[in-house]
C-alpha cells in the first residue's frame, strides 16, 4: 500500500512538472492566446454563443490560440485566474465577474476585457465593454407595442439585476413611446438554464394579456418561444438574431453584437493598439453594436414595413440624441 | 386597494392552478420513484441526475427514431440502466448512497452536456417529435375547472394514474409489503425467506424508470422536444423534499409536489408586488418549514410509541 502511494505521488509530481513546462513554452511560438471565460455555459443561442462566434472568427482571421472556459454559474474568480495563467488576452463574458478589480492587478502583463459590466474605477489592464441594450430594447418595445393587438406587451427577465433591468426600462419606454396607454408586464425566471420555467413565465404574462413577449433570459428563452408557439402569440429574441430558431413566432430580435465587439477589441490589441485599456467602451447604437434584427428576408415577416421604417427614424433620433433612453446604469 | 384586488384576481385565476399542475408534474413523477426507494430504505438524492438523463435520452431517442414514443421508450430503457447502475453501487457494493447520489448527479450533467454538444452542437436540441397534449372536450368547457385541467401534456394525466397505481402497489399488494419491510425491518424479510436486497434492486430500477419518465415529460412533453443543458434545474431535490414530507406515501407525496407547484405559480404572480429575489426563495423557505414539521412529527410519534411500549421503542432506537 505504501509503495503504491509513493508511486502515485511520484507520478503526480512528474505530471505537474510536465504541465508547468508546457505552459512556459506557450508564448514562444509568437501567436497570442485568447481565453473566453463565460459566466454561464454555451448553448444559449444568444449572449454566450455570440462571444464564441467572435472567438472563432479571431481564430480564423488572426490565427490566435483559443481557450474557452464555462463557469456554469460558479467559481468565477478561480476560472478568471486559470485563464490568466494560460492566456495573453482574457475575455470575461458576463456581469458576474466583478472581482476582476482585485484579480487583474495581479497579472499586470495580461490584458483583460470584461463584457457587460464595468469596474467601479478604471483598472490599468482592463477594458470594460458595456452595451447600450436600453437603446436596442427601446426599439424592441416600440415594435412590440406596434404589433400587439391587446395593447399589453410582456418581458421575461433572467434575474432582477441592473443589466437585465436595463433592457426592461428601455423596452417599457419604447412601448410607451408608441402609445402611452400600452401596458407593460414583466416577470423574472430567476434561472438562465431552465426552459420549462421560461415557458411558465411567458404563459403567466400571456395570462395577463400580453401578446408579444420579449425574452431576456438566455436558455430560458427557448421556453418563451415554445409558449408563444403553443398559445399563438409573438416573441422577441435577444442578443443574437434569434429569428431562425422559430421564424413563425419570433418577430424580431434585439441584437447586441457581443461577438463583433470582442473581435474588434482583440484585433486592436493584436495590432498593438492598447489605448482602450483602462477605459469603458459603451458599444451603442451609434457605433452599430446594438440594433434590431429581422432575420432573413425569406422568413415570414410579422413586422409591417411602415413600422420598420418608423424604427429606422427612431434609430436616427436615438443616435442624434433627440430621444434619450432611460437606463439603470 | 385596487392593485391588491387585481393581484388576488390573478392569483385565483385558472392560470395559477393550471401552472401548479404543470410545474408539479415532473417533480411528482420523480418523487413517486423516490417514494419507492425511500420505502426500500435507500436515501436517494440521485434523482436529479436521473431526471436529466431521461430528459436527454428522451430527446435523443425522438431524434434518432423520429418518434416521441420511441424517445419515451429509449428514456425508460436508460432509466432501467441508471437504476441498475445505482443499485449496483448502493446495494451490491454497499457504497454510501449519499455519495453515489452526488456522483450520479455530476455524471449525468457531464454526460448529457457532452453528448448534447457532440450530437446537436452547442445550441442544444429543439423541435423534435413530441408527446401529444390532451384536450378533454366537454370537460374543458366547464368554467374555471376546465381551464385548470384541460390541454396539458399527456403525462400530467398519467401522473395521477401513477399515483393511484403506486399507492395500491405499496399498500395493498404483497410485493409492496415486502418492499416496505426491506426498508423498515429487513431481518423480518430474511426470516420469511425473502431477500431484502432483491426488493431494493426493484425499487431502485423503478425509481430510475419513473425519474426518466419525469425527464422525458419535461423535454418531450412540456417543451415539445427541447433539451437544454442542466434543464432538470434541481427538480430532483425538490422531489426528494416531497418524498420526505409526504412520508413516502404516493398520494401525500403527490400533494406535496402540488404544493410546491402552487407556490412556484403564485411566486411568479407576486413578483410585481414583492422583489423577485424573495419570490424565488419561496420553494426553499417552504422546504425548511416542511422539514421542521417533519422533525416535530417524527419526534411526537417516537414519544407516542414510547408511551405505548417503552421496551420496543427503546429496542428500535
Amino acid at each position: 500500500m505504501k509503495k503504491f502511494l509513493m508511486i502515485l505521488l511520484a507520478a503526480m509530481l512528474l505530471l505537474t512538472a510536465f504541465a508547468c513546462s508546457k505552459s512556459g513554452q506557450g508564448d514562444a511560438s509568437g501567436s497570442q492566446t485568447v481565453a473566453v471565460v463565460v459566466a454561464g455555459r454555451f448553448g444559449d443561442r444568444s449572449f454566450y454563443d455570440s462571444s464564441k462566434e467572435g472567438l472563432d472568427k479571431l481564430v480564423a482571421d488572426k490565427g490566435v490560440k483559443p481557450i474557452t472556459i464555462e463557469c456554469n454559474g460558479e467559481n468565477h474568480d478561480i476560472q478568471t485566474k486559470n485563464a490568466a495563467e494560460k492566456a495573453d488576452i482574457i475575455v470575461l463574458v458576463g456581469w458576474e465577474f466583478y472581482n476582476i478589480e482585485e484579480i487583474a492587478p495581479d497579472y499586470p502583463e495580461k490584458k483583460f476585457i470584461w463584457i457587460d459590466n464595468a469596474t467601479s474605477a478604471p483598472v490599468a489592464n482592463v477594458l470594460n465593454i458595456t452595451y447600450a441594450q436600453n437603446e436596442g430594447s427601446f426599439l424592441a418595445g416600440y415594435i412590440a407595442a406596434a404589433v400587439s393587438k391587446t395593447g399589453t406587451v410582456g418581458a421575461v427577465g433572467g434575474e432582477d439585476v441592473d443589466t437585465i433591468n436595463d433592457f426592461i426600462v428601455g423596452y417599457e419606454q419604447g412601448a410607451k413611446y408608441y402609445n402611452d396607454s400600452v401596458k407593460v408586464v414583466k416577470n423574472y425566471s430567476n434561472t438562465y438554464d431552465d426552459p420549462a420555467v421560461g415557458k411558465d413565465c411567458a404563459l403567466a404574462l400571456n395570462g395577463q394579456g400580453a401578446d408579444v413577449v420579449f425574452q431576456i433570459a438566455s436558455a430560458c428563452g427557448d421556453g418563451v418561444f415554445e409558449a408563444a408557439k403553443e398559445k399563438g402569440f409573438y416573441a422577441i429574441g435577444v442578443d443574437s438574431d434569434q429569428k431562425w430558431i422559430d421564424p413563425e413566432v419570433i418577430i424580431c430580435s434585439m441584437k447586441k453584437e457581443v461577438g463583433n465587439s470582442i473581435y474588434t477589441a482583440v484585433s486592436e490589441f493584436l495590432a498593438g493598439d492598447t489605448s482602450r485599456l483602462g477605459t469603458t467602451w459603451i458599444a451603442d447604437m451609434a457605433t452599430g453594436y446594438v440594433g434590431i434584427g429581422y432575420g432573413e428576408d425569406s422568413m415570414t415577416q410579422q413586422v409591417p414595413e411602415d413600422v420598420k421604417k418608423a424604427v429606422e427614424d427612431l434609430k436616427a433620433k436615438i443616435v442624434s440624441g433627440e430621444i434619450k433612453v432611460n437606463t439603470t446604469r | 386597494m385596487n392593485e391588491f384586488s387585481e393581484l388576488l384576481k390573478s392569483i385565483l385565476s385558472p392560470g395559477t392552478f393550471n401552472e401548479m399542475l404543470r410545474r408539479a408534474t415532473p417533480v411528482a413523477i420523480a418523487a413517486l420513484g423516490g417514494a419507492l426507494t425511500e420505502h426500500a430504505g435507500i436515501m436517494n438524492i440521485g434523482m436529479d441526475g436521473m431526471i436529466l438523463m431521461g430528459a436527454f435520452f428522451g430527446v435523443l431517442g425522438s431524434f434518432l427514431f423520429s418518434s416521441a414514443w420511441a424517445g419515451l421508450a429509449f428514456a425508460i430503457l436508460i432509466g432501467v440502466l441508471v437504476g441498475l447502475f445505482y443499485a449496483l453501487f448502493v446495494i451490491k457494493f454497499r457504497s454510501d448512497e449519499f455519495i453515489i447520489g452526488c456522483a450520479l448527479n455530476t455524471f449525468a450533467l457531464g454526460l448529457t452536456s457532452y453528448m448534447s454538444r457532440a450530437i446537436f452542437g452547442t445550441s442544444g436540441a429543439k423541435g423534435y417529435p413530441s408527446l401529444p397534449d390532451l384536450h378533454l372536450g366537454v370537460i374543458g368547457k366547464i368554467p374555471f375547472f376546465g381551464g385548470v385541467i384541460d390541454g396539458h401534456s399527456l403525462f400530467v394525466y398519467v401522473a395521477v394514474l401513477l399515483v393511484v397505481i403506486l399507492w395500491v402497489f405499496v399498500y395493498k399488494t404483497p410485493a409492496g409489503f415486502h418492499l416496505r419491510a426491506a426498508g423498515e425491518k429487513p431481518e423480518t424479510l430474511r426470516t420469511a425467506g425473502l431477500s431484502p436486497d432483491r426488493m431494493k434492486w426493484i425499487a431502485s430500477v423503478l425509481c430510475g424508470v419513473l425519474c426518466s419518465i419525469a425527464g422525458a415529460h419535461l423535454s418531450l412533453g412540456y417543451l415539445n422536444g427541447t433539451f437544454a443543458e442542466n434543464m432538470s434545474n434541481s427538480r430532483g431535490f425538490v422531489a426528494f423534499a416531497c418524498v420526505i414530507f409526504g412520508g413516502a406515501n404516493p398520494i401525500k407525496t403527490y400533494l406535496a409536489s402540488l404544493m410546491f407547484g402552487f407556490f412556484d405559480a403564485i411566486g411568479l404572480r407576486l413578483q410585481g408586488t414583492i422583489s423577485s429575489d424573495l419570490t424565488g426563495i419561496i420553494p426553499y423557505a417552504i422546504t425548511v418549514i416542511m422539514m421542521v414539521y417533519v422533525v416535530i412529527r417524527s419526534n411526537r410519534r417516537k414519544k407516542h410509541a414510547q408511551k405505548r411500549d417503552p421496551k420496543a421503542a427503546g429496542g428500535a432506537a
